[in-house]
């Protein structure tokens, strides 16, 4: 399709011996968010430098916006979050925001570095040189710096791994509106639930290569039984997601003090911890 | 276009971490003191009487020679120093992930940092050096024949160095860079020694391992024309007479200045070696 946003096709990279990312076939529609999960060391950092050019492919062939990975002139239409990074500590962000502007021509960049200043709520602390921020800050920074120019696709390496959980939930509301917006999300995650929350779809890989793929529910599974707390705990009845009602109410008519119903579900979790589960 | 933007985020770290600062103090102290020095020369009372001109300016030379020769260390350590981390350290850090996924060529990475290098210690050469001239000529007088094409020359050698630090820096990390950079500056001067110390005792393998460390890197021949520039004719000619005579090996003075065919090799050198950095980086992972 040409109107994929990416298509990876047998994309694979060796370091040495070291294989660090084997076959990947993946495709992303424009405007979705792939969640790509991933023990630490699967290959997702590997993926995500290759397809924004930082590290050749030693097989296969990927596309990012129709255009071959690499391809200068379409970097100008991505963003991108490394993972490991630290900036400048003599720069001061507005100016990292401003160098970067200048990298992407960007005509009005004194508006878009405060959009994305704001995107991030570091506007108020700007000014101040980035050696003087906190692990979390930094971070922010660099979200800011994904966000810059208003990218097509963004790509996220683990963008919440140093922030506190108030980080955490301001991150989702931002993949949220980036999505709402039409923007394309790659999210490099080893975080779950950060996933099953804003992902429309799910790509987990494992030592290099990937073990599933699909939308959240396809992976997690249809809802299957309920659970229920009584007076004496919890208890699970097991029965299709239409009956979950005639259950409850056959409970309350037999005198059951209900305190909390649950359908019955794998996480993705559960899920992804049966994939990963080395022999 | 993009060359310029590092050339000047280049710049501005030097600016920034207080480098220019520190060095633009010592330099003073070290302008200050010489200042000193001469003007005790000059105004040196012997036997009762004030040194002659001629002798005074004779020293003065000598003097400015030894400066030269300190100067040109001073300039390729800075080179080493200031280049290998200019280029390596944004890797290391991971600062130029987010930059190089922007439409970049990463040669102008490359040359970007080569040129606020190599612009950094130019302006720090004319500076620093046209300081030291001016005070030799204040305080005693004596003016070297070509003390601008000397300062070219000093500006050579940074450069030399400058890009073996910054193709080494594409791929190794900035200390190693660093060193090895410096350590082939001087194994280029003593290259120089061992080809004089040849060209003196007629050993003609002598002259020609000197001569192929001034081929594979070659600070050391544009180190030679900075001191031809900057010596008073009548050294040369002493040099001349003593290499005739194969008695003594004065590194310290050359009877010629570097044949333009050396001066076109250390120019097509630069850039060979910047190329082969371009290469380095532009083929690596990240
Ligand atoms: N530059 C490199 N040289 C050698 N091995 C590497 C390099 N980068 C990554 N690897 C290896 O590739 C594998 C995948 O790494 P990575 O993509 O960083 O995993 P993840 O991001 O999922 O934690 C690991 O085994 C890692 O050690
Ligand atoms: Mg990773």
């Amino acid at each position: 399709m040409p109107d994929d946003a990416i298509a990876a096709h047998a994309l694979a990279k060796r370091y040495g011996r070291i294989g660090a990312l084997q076959d990947l076939t993946l495709r992303v529609a424009r405007g979705e968010c792939l969640g790509f999960l991933g023990p630490n060391g699967a290959g997702k950092s590997t993926a995500v430098k290759m397809l924004v050019g930082l590290v050749r492919p030693t097989g296969g062939a990927a596309e990012v916006l129709g255009k071959p990975v690499g391809d200068r002139a379409t970097r100008a239409r991505i963003g991108y979050l490394p993972e490991l990074f630290r900036y400048p500590d003599w720069l001061a962000a507005r100016e990292v925001l401003a160098f970067h502007a200048r990298l992407l021509r960007l005509r009005d960049a004194a508006r878009a570095i405060d959009t994305v200043l704001d995107e991030v709520g570091l506007r108020e602390r700007a000014g101040d040189r980035v050696g003087t921020y906190s692990k979390g800050m930094q971070q922010r920074l660099g979200l800011a710096v994904a966000l810059l120019g208003a990218p097509e696709i963004v790509f996220l390496d683990e963008p919440t791994s140093a922030l506190d959980p108030v980080g955490r939930s301001d991150v989702r509301a931002l993949i949220e509106r980036l999505r709402a917006r039409g923007t394309t999300v790659f999210l490099n995650s080893h975080l779950l639930g950060e996933v099953e929350r804003v992902c429309d779809r799910v790509c987990v890989v494992d030592r290099g290569r990937v073990v599933a793929q699909g939308t959240v529910e396809a992976l997690t599974g249809a809802t299957r039984g309920v659970r229920v707390r009584l007076d004496d705990g919890w208890r699970e009845f097991d029965c299709a997601p239409a009956e979950i009602p005639d259950v409850i109410a056959r409970l309350v008519r037999e005198g059951a003090r209900i305190h909390a119903v649950e359908p019955n579900q794998t996480t993705l979790e559960d899920r992804f911890l049966a994939l990963v589960a080395h022999a | 276009m993009n060359v310029v933007l590092f050339a000047v985020l280049t710049l501005r770290e030097l600016v920034r971490r207080r480098l220019v600062a520190a060095v633009a103090l010592l330099t003073l102290v070290i302008v200050a003191f010489t200042a000193w020095g001469l003007h005790r020369l000059a105004t040196a009372v012997v036997d009762g009487a004030p040194i002659a001109d001629a002798g005074v300016r004779g020293t003065a030379a000598g003097i400015v020679i030894m400066l030269a020769f300190l100067f040109s260390f001073v300039v390729a350590l800075g080179a080493a120093l200031v280049g290998a981390p200019a280029m390596a350290e944004s890797i290391a850090n991971g600062e130029i992930l987010a930059v190089l996924a922007r439409p970049v060529r990463r040669a102008e990475v490359v040359l970007g940092r080569w040129l606020g290098t190599v612009l950094a210690l130019a302006f720090y050469i004319a500076v620093a050096g046209g300081l030291e001239l001016l005070v030799v000529r204040v305080t005693t007088g004596y003016v070297p024949p070509q003390p601008l094409t000397a300062l070219a020359y000093l500006a050579g050698v940074a450069a030399v160095v400058t890009t073996a630090a910054i193709a080494l820096a594409a791929r190794l990390p900035a200390l190693a860079a660093g060193i090895v950079s410096a350590l082939l500056f001087g194994l280029a001067w003593i290259g120089g020694i061992v080809e004089a110390i040849g060209l003196a005792l007629g050993n003609a393998r002598l002259a020609d391992a000197g001569t192929i460390v001034a081929l594979i890197f070659p600070t050391d021949a544009l180190w030679r024309g900075a001191l031809y520039a900057l010596q008073p004719a009548v050294f040369g000619a002493l040099a001349a007479n003593a290499n005739a005579n194969g008695t003594v090996v004065n590194p310290f003075s050359v009877t010629s200045p570097p044949p333009p065919a050396l001066i076109a090799w250390a120019c097509g050198w630069v850039v060979a070696v910047l190329a082969a950095g371009v290469a380095a980086f532009r083929t690596r992972d990240l």
